[in-house]
């Protein structure tokens, strides 16, 4: 074996679990769709129009909506937080990165509790049930669909932008003053050029979340028959086109795949706002006087109409039998309810309906498996990465475990359908088998879990251990005593929310699921479309309530972490 | 000339900077040193522009530039700063952040003056990187452009070597100096180090809980320290402060060159000497030993405070020591810090 640097094995073995989970299902829609006459059907024949021009111009706008209102959102409230003394600042900074732990089929669906019309059929929503009339536009497509996206991604722009203003601190600012530089020319001539590059990369962020997304366009653009690149390709893979499908997929990825990685490049850049130089002065608050309340307020309802009230619709209406009324009359039945004939068509409540009870605990299992191997695999991978560089290898390790991140989950699911599920040689097809979710969930996260991994293997391998390799502790000692405590709250919190990332996604299950696999989130949207909102509202709530808890515990675990 | 009057800061109802009054000649080199939270960096930012005075006068030159009226803008004082952070523009090269400030001030033939700043500095190879793209001492040298490209009367410095190591500390005052003596401008430069201090000054105010505790040279303040803070902030060492009571070294060894004073001797490293036990001698512990200029400086323990005393290089130390105290004081100061 000594022709093999140290660690050869380690990183072969698990660069093919990486080419397994993450390469193998691309190539497969590569491949399949290669030379295939579907190539000229979906791109250059009368049927592309509506296959795929039509949806990929909805798709654009919906993307570039997305990024511009997430960007304006975000950043006013980053600008808010990080630089003037608005009160309450800390409260809204923690608000306004609440909406990552909403999935968004729960905001798509409070938007139809509360603006739902009678076009598409099935029960009106509240505001048409006070006798106003919701005109299509403010029910259906593109405008709600632009809302919920905003309202559920201005957190990405939010997060990035926060970053960069703290980082300019009040010296730089300063140091204009004493070249008697204008307030104006301070504004256009160093502030603003030094947030720009996060200003896009926000932009570009949300713009990739915006185009990937499948649960708003699904729920409040297909009963209008508006198309998007992700519906249409669920739909083309749901009647078996899936060679149209795949191509759609890739087409998808393509398009969010260049915006991300744009983003990245500006924040990557040379010109980056990294600290140049260590500590300076605290910036200035930038006093607002009058504004401070009014402002505040704005910020506070953004916080609110976004995050905290579709909750409470969502809770209100899982409650009301009455779509049109929603705070009166409230029952249980919805929940807890026997069939009755007479109410919801003899559905009976959430949690007497066997086939929700399987979902839950399919749910948790498959987060809770996904989450603890996935962690796993990003901590072999990152010490792949910490270790001795074998050329080509680990550059391949490094891309391949990124890659997810690129990739828009429903074109993902296509992929694995296209790979796993036919049997490949002696092994049996995995479709309509939980395995299938839990591979295609474990490859979605690992990049997240890679940075875990990482960030736990940079705390394991530096003095710290040497420190114990000094007393004579053995590798077994370590690991118990110093590597394992050090390691486990991290890795933890990062499991926690790998499995809050598992049980809110929709778009890459859609594809993958199966009467015999229920989970939760596929179970909402197929109460949705099948019009029995207060179940889907109820199911939507089970999830949020897993995920506010998971998160709650994350975070207690990386607060005392450190 | 930067001359202060009766200089006054109030934040809120706390004094920043109370009552400083001191005048630097054209072309000298005025040190605010002190402990942070000393009001230093407040003074150096009342004289660039960037804060105004509660009351009081900042003239440069003659010229009145801020009083507890006005405070005029920082471009109109001819006044450069170094900040302690470099505070570069990291969307400009090097050669974009010397410019800015003239572009910004409609100053000719910017080209030159950049091209001649960035000389000077030695930073000619590196005009196109970005402040990312080169190291803290470069950046630093950034910095010391960007301000001399203007060719200010009044160069201010914060703190501008607390973020570099050792070595760089060491060639960065060298250039500092250098610069100082090439263009011939009046430095006001805040530090907390005294090596800083008494290596760059011409000119030294030590500034304590806003006040000035004594303004002079370097040399008045090593040799007639105002007080026991003072006595006990500069010098390399900074010399011993011995509590004395009712005339006897450590409240016990009577001695008439002590005039009876309760407080603090001052006693120079030099003063002190280790000798064989006898009447004027205390008995010391080893701390450690510094070879030092061809001789030893050594750190002692003696009645629960550290003494240094300079020996001779050579000859064993043994773990108990005796130090011989000096025929007199340098110094004595009351329980206040006051002089005797």
């Amino acid at each position: 074996m000594t022709i093999f640097p140290r660690g050869f094995g380690l990183t072969l073995g698990v660069l093919a679990l990486l080419a397994a989970l993450v390469a193998a299902p691309l190539a497969t829609i590569l491949l399949d769709t290669a030379g295939s006459p579907a190539w000229r059907e979906v791109l250059g024949s009368n049927l592309s129009r509506n296959l795929t021009w039509v949806p990929l111009k909805n798709t654009m706008i919906l993307g570039l909506a997305t990024a511009l209102g997430s960007v304006l959102i975000g950043g006013f409230l980053a600008w808010l937080v990080v630089m003037t003394d608005v009160p309450f600042r800390r409260t809204l900074g923690v608000l306004a990165t609440l909406p990552f732990m909403i999935p968004s089929f729960a905001t798509a669906l409070a938007w139809g509790s509360l603006f739902r019309n009678s076009r598409a059929g099935g029960s009106i929503g509240m505001l048409e049930g006070w006798g106003m009339s919701v005109p299509d536009w403010l029910a259906w497509g593109m405008v709600p669909t632009a809302f919920v996206l905003i309202s559920q991604y201005f957190a990405l722009a939010f997060t990035v932008v926060a970053a960069s203003l703290a980082s300019l601190n009040g010296d730089v600012v300063e140091a204009g003053q004493m070249a008697g530089a204008s307030r104006r020319r301070i504004v256009f001539g160093i502030v603003l050029p030094m947030v720009t590059p996060a200003l896009l990369a926000g932009g570009s962020l949300a713009f990739a979340a915006g185009v990937s997304n499948f649960a708003a366009p699904a729920l409040l653009g297909l009963p209008v028959r508006m198309q998007t690149l992700s519906t249409r390709l669920f739909g083309m893979v749901e009647i078996g086109q899936t060679e149209r499908g795949y191509i759609l997929a890739m087409l998808l990825i393509v398009v969010s795949a260049v915006f991300l990685g744009a983003g990245n490049r500006l924040l990557a850049g040379r010109r980056s706002f990294a600290t140049i130089g260590g500590k300076g002065a605290r910036a200035k608050r930038m006093t607002l006087g009058g504004a401070r309340g009014p402002l505040c307020a704005l910020a506070l309802a953004v916080c609110f109409i976004t995050t905290v009230l579709p909750i409470i619709l969502l809770a209100a209406a899982s409650l009301a039998p009455q779509g049109s009324a929603l705070f009166s009359n409230w029952t249980l039945h919805f929940w807890v309810g026997v069939s009755d004939p007479a109410f919801a068509r003899g559905q009976a409540g959430i949690f007497r309906n066997p086939q929700l009870m399987t979902a839950l605990w399919m749910t948790l299992a498959l987060g809770v498996g996904v989450a603890v191997v996935s962690v796993l695999i990003g901590l072999l991978a990152a010490v792949v990465l910490n270790g001795k560089r074998i050329p080509v290898l680990t550059e391949a390790v490094s891309q391949l475990a990124f890659l997810p991140m690129l990739l828009p989950g429903i074109a993902f699911g296509a992929a694995y359908i296209a790979l796993y599920g036919a049997p490949i040689g002696p092994l049996p097809a995995l479709y309509g088998t939980p395995w299938l979710l839990a591979l295609a969930l474990v490859a979605a996260t690992l990049p997240f879990a890679v940075q875990t991994g990482r960030a736990t293997v940079a705390q394991i391998s530096g003095d710290v251990d040497e420190a114990a390799r000094m007393t004579g502790a053995g590798f077994v000692r370590r690991l118990f005593a110093i590597t394992l405590p050090l390691a486990s709250k991290g890795m933890i919190a990062g499991a926690l929310l790998a499995f809050v990332n598992v049980i809110g996604d929709l778009a890459i299950v859609v594809l993958l699921y199966t009467p015999q696999v229920p989970v939760l989130s596929v179970l909402s949207y197929r109460y949705a479309s099948d019009g029995f909102h207060q179940f889907a509202n109820a199911v939507t709530l089970v999830i949020l309530l897993i995920s506010v808890l998971a998160t709650v515990l994350a975070n207690a675990l990386k607060g005392r972490g450190k | 000339m930067i001359s202060i009057e009766n200089l006054t800061k109030r934040f809120d109802t706390a004094f920043a900077v109370e009552d400083v009054s001191l005048t630097v000649p054209e072309g000298g080199f005025l040190v605010l040193l002190g402990p942070s939270g000393c009001g230093k960096s407040t003074m150096l930012r009342m004289l660039a522009g960037l804060e105004g005075p509660s009351s009081g006068a900042i003239r440069f030159g003659g010229r009145v530039v801020a009083d507890g009226r006005m405070s005029m803008p920082p471009e109109k004082r001819g006044a450069g700063l170094v900040f302690q952070s470099y505070a570069l523009w990291p969307h400009m090269t090097v050669a974009g952040n010397v410019d800015w400030p003239l572009k910004v001030g409609h100053v000719q033939d910017r080209a030159t003056l950049v091209a001649e700043a960035l000389k000077m500095m030695g930073l000619g190879a590196l005009a196109e990187r970005y402040p990312s793209e080169i190291s803290g001492g470069q950046q630093q040298r950034v910095a010391l452009a960007r301000m001399i490209a203007a060719r200010p009367k009044y160069m201010l410095f914060d703190e501008p070597l607390s973020n570099l190591d050792a070595t760089l500390r060491v060639e960065m005052r060298h250039e500092i100096a250098r610069i100082h003596r090439m263009t011939g401008a009046t430095a006001v430069y805040v530090t907390h180090d005294q090596t800083e201090a008494m290596t760059l000054a011409s000119h030294v105010a030590v500034m304590r809980a806003g006040r000035v505790e004594q303004f002079g040279t370097p040399e008045d303040l090593l040799a007639r320290p105002a007080s026991s803070f003072v006595a006990g902030f500069v010098g390399t060492p900074p010399a011993n402060l011995i509590p004395v009571r009712d005339g006897a070294w450590f409240a016990r060894l009577p001695d008439a060159a002590l005039r009876g004073a309760t407080g603090h001797a001052m006693v120079r490293a030099e003063d002190l000497s280790l000798a064989d036990p006898g009447p004027r001698t205390v008995q010391a512990e080893l701390v450690e030993a510094i070879p030092m200029v061809g001789r030893r400086l050594v750190t002692v323990r003696a009645d629960g405070m550290r003494l240094s005393v300079v020996a001779p290089a050579f000859g064993a130390l043994p773990d108990v020591l005796h130090v011989a105290l000096p025929a007199a004081p340098a110094a004595i100061f009351d329980s206040e810090g006051k002089p005797v």
